[in-house]
């Protein structure tokens, strides 16, 4: 997994890339936890994700559930179609923000 | 097109993406295996993770596990080997979907994959074996 972090004002992208898996959310999680404990708006364009399983997921979850928490939020961009068939796999469409 | 292939595999997390490579050129050899194999992969790679997360703890070991695909009267089974700590069928529960929570979506991916999800003890020289099933009837 690779990835990229733009800031404008509030909001922070974070491009990621590759495949996301056990092996790598730890890494995941520390590209995408101090943007939301800093109250930014996080946007995961997910576009260049080929794989993503379970651990991805909990990744997304976790990342939702703390920026609920700190009351900002965080956006799934461009989400690509193997994401989404996970993400619909384990029914978090209505729950995640999905763009 | 009836076939067998093993492969033993370290217990880490890097060995993850060599599972998934594993089954992926395994499934590119049939087209019947082309609209599922993104399933297929996922369900065999959650299931690998499980040994290292939940049968090891996510520590180190010298020991590798076994995994075997086998296609064979268009039944597809993966069976996954392992001499982690003894998994108890009756405590594997997979995640309550109203419970917006990351644990248990593992198994819950497997299941709705695979038709059916076995654990079986007798596998001389291992303490857990999983065998995964798909009908291509």
């Amino acid at each position: 997994m690779s990835y990229k972090v733009t800031e404008e004002n509030n909001i922070a992208t974070v491009y990621l890339n590759g495949e996301i898996d056990m092996d790598v959310t730890e890494k995941a999680k520390e590209v995408i936890m101090p943007l939301i404990e800093a109250k930014k708006e996080v946007h995961l364009n997910l576009k260049d994700v080929e794989y993503m399983d379970s651990s991805g997921i909990s990744v997304l979850i976790e990342s939702h559930q703390q920026a609920t928490e700190l009351g900002t939020k965080v956006i799934l961009k461009e989400i690509s179609k193997s994401v989404l068939k996970v993400i619909m796999m384990a029914k978090l469409e209505q729950i995640l923000n999905l763009d | 097109m009836d076939f067998k292939e093993s492969q033993n595999f370290k217990i880490e997390p890097a060995s993850l993406k060599e599972v998934r490579v594993f089954a992926r050129e395994i499934f590119k050899r049939s087209s019947i295996f082309e609209k599922d194999t993104d399933d297929l992969v996922l369900a065999l790679a959650e299931a690998a993770q499980n040994i290292v997360k939940h049968g090891y703890g996510n520590q180190p070991t010298s020991d590798e596990m076994k995994i075997v695909i086998k296609f064979e009267d268009n039944v597809l089974s993966m069976e996954l080997m392992d001499k982690g700590k003894p998994v108890v069928p009756s405590n594997i529960k997979p995640r309550d979907l109203d419970d917006i929570k990351a644990g248990g979506l593992g198994t819950f991916f497997i299941g709705q994959i695979m038709d059916e999800v076995v654990f079986k003890t007798t596998k001389v020289n291992w303490v857990n074996h999983l065998i995964l099933t798909k009908s291509f009837n």
